[in-house]
């Protein structure tokens, strides 16, 4: 019943977003082609790098544009179906429309987070998926369908790491109101996950697995599709990613019982 | 009781400091906080269906405490209960039997149709469609919205959106309305049709009313009980005319030509003499006599008002404050 009922207000919700990015054409065509565009630029890096070298860090080019595609595809996900809804709400904070959120008999968390969708970044992901069977192409083998479970596991691990981050970061902006720049921060964080997480040393090491587990959003993943994950890793990215999870939602919750609303 | 309110009180902590580059960049790690008490020891009660102004100078608390009353606040401390709910649980239960108006600001998705955000509230509310089709026929003919519906918001004007974020707030046909300034930047004619259909609203359905609004004829015209906040705290809670009777016990009479000027200084303070037309202040005791005299001269173009809720409200916070110096004004922190 209450899953029924949350189904049918997110398509709700889709379907508006979906007829919002309709009603500006030239810019849905724009945003079209700037994916696309990215898609390419993301991989000038990468050929850089691997110009004079056969591997980094014990990766080859095949792999590491494993990551990359998967990187691509996270990030998609993220602009698409995250970061638009989040950042609407911190602007709602602002002007105090977010009054109306609370007035909804619906889970808040749940309203914000189906609020706004970017359907043109489905071409990002469509993009990243391209990329990832090019690099298995490149490779000259396919995951086997183990791999590939897996894979999709983790994969869904990631993007629970990556949301409950940014629950966090919304969560903050009930108590500081201006967040913007917070978000650019995480935004630009993220950026380094393109890269596998082996490639970076010391300090590094400790933030992007421990403070901003990037290694789980993308590295883990594409090591299952590459079949170099243990189990036991693999077993301590669910955990890792249950825990941010359980975290998150409890940092919104306390968030959500000091809001104050602006004043009218 | 619909709304029962015991001791009320909400305070805020604000963040205070001087003005200046300096004192900005010294509270960036320094900060001094007050604690504003926004809303103090408030009490009353209202019954199912009916109607209560709620009034009081910008800053007295109003909003506050219509943000308790609906859930969107905790209360600092006192009982509150609202449809046998307490508001700040937010039960889905409570939720569907309220709304929350506020004039300035919008619930309607701004890039959308109005149609849209209808169609988003009567999932989140879980209203059947069949319900819905004739809520919204009936708000439809009730509010003139044909036509509204189907255009962006965006694209309507003030008045228009107005009309469509009432609808859209009264989909799920609440039983208890919170109306924060609905009319706020609409023309005559456009308040004229809000108050209408809020009366309307309140009599199909028997829904309780609270509203605030600084155009006195809404309240005049929609609220036969006032309640008064001033600095947080109640001054006045009861009807209307017995208000503006001890307040000022005076009638207006306004008249055209024919009574001579060294008479009209007698009949009482003259408080307005254009366009040939002369009001004077009479105190109730004279009133007969005052009109029979001018029906004599003036004939039959004679009109006796109350004086307006305005005036009477400056009297009331300026007789509170002489008597009781009252703290300062409380405002909610930005």
């Amino acid at each position: 019943m209450r899953l029924g009922y949350y189904a049918r207000l997110f398509a709700v919700q889709a379907r508006a977003s979906l007829t919002t990015a309709m009603q500006y054409r030239a810019d849905f065509l724009v945003q079209g082609l700037t994916s696309l565009y990215w898609l390419g630029w993301n991989l000038v890096p990468l050929l850089v790098l691997y110009d004079d070298r056969a591997t980094v860090a014990g990766w080859s080019f095949g792999a590491a544009l494993v990551v990359m595609a998967h990187f691509v595809i996270v990030r998609g996900i993220l602009e698409g179906a995250i970061n638009p809804s989040l950042g609407a709400v911190v602007e709602q904070i602002r002007s105090g429309a977010f009054d109306y959120t609370l007035l909804r008999p619906a889970d808040a968390q749940f309203l914000v987070s189906t609020a706004r969708f970017a359907p043109w970044r489905a071409l990002d992901v469509l993009g990243g998926v391209g990329l990832l069977i090019y690099a298995f192409v490149r490779l000259g083998h396919a995951p086997s369908p183990a791999q590939l479970g897996a894979g999709l596991v983790l994969l869904g691990a990631g993007l629970a790491v990556m949301y409950g981050l940014w629950i966090m970061i919304v969560a903050t902006a009930f108590w500081v109101v201006r967040m913007d720049n917070l978000i650019y921060l995480l935004s630009s964080v993220f950026d380094a996950a393109r890269w596998p997480a082996s490639v970076f040393r010391g300090v590094w090491k400790v933030v992007f697995t421990f403070v901003i587990p990037l290694a789980l959003m993308t590295t883990f993943p594409a090591r299952a599709l590459l079949g170099t994950v243990t189990w036991q890793a693999g077993i301590g990215c669910l955990v890792g990613a249950l825990l941010v999870s359980i975290v998150a939602r409890l940092v919104w919750r306390l968030a959500l019982r000091s809001y104050t609303s602006a004043s009218s | 009781m619909t709304i029962e309110v015991a001791g009320l009180s909400k305070h805020f902590r604000v963040h205070r400091r001087p003005p200046g580059l300096a004192a900005a960049v010294r509270s960036l790690w320094r900060r001094r906080y007050d604690t504003v008490k926004a809303v103090d020891d408030v009490s009353f009660t209202i019954a199912r269906g009916e109607r209560v102004g709620f009034l009081g100078p910008n800053g007295a608390g109003k909003t506050t405490t219509m943000k308790v009353l609906s859930g969107l606040l905790h209360p600092t401390a006192g009982a509150v209960r609202v449809e046998g709910h307490q508001p700040f649980r937010r039960e889905p239960d409570f939720l569907r039997r309220i709304t929350l108006v506020m004039g300035q600001k919008q619930q309607l998705l701004w890039d959308l149709p109005p149609s849209e955000t209808y169609a988003l509230n009567r999932a989140v509310f879980g209203v059947d469609p069949a319900q819905a089709r004739q809520t919204i026929a009936e708000l439809t003919e009730l509010l003139g919205l044909a036509g509204l519906t189907d255009k962006p918001t965006r694209q309507l004007s003030l008045g228009e959106r107005m009309k469509c974020e009432l609808a859209a707030a009264l989909l799920h046909r609440p039983t208890t309305l919170f109306l924060d300034e609905p009319t706020i930047g609409l023309d005559v004619a456009m308040q004229v049709t809000i108050r209408d259909f809020i009366r309307d609203y309140n009599q199909r359905h028997d829904a309780t009313v609270l509203l605030t609004s600084h155009y006195m004829d809404d309240v005049v015209a929609l609220c036969p009980r006032v309640i008064v906040i001033d600095g947080g705290r109640l001054i006045h809670d009861g009807d209307l005319r017995a208000l503006v009777k001890t307040m000022l016990p005076d009638k207006l009479v306004s008249f055209t030509g024919g009574v001579p000027a060294e008479e009209v200084a007698r009949l009482g303070e003259v408080v307005k003499a254009e366009g040939g037309r002369t009001t004077v202040r009479v105190p109730e005791a004279r009133l007969r006599e005052v009109v029979s005299h001018v029906l004599d001269r003036a004939g039959a173009d004679l009109a006796v008002e109350d004086p307006p809720l305005e005036d009477v409200m400056r009297k009331l916070f300026k007789d509170k404050r002489a008597a009781a110096p009252a703290a300062p004004p409380a405002e909610p922190p930005p």
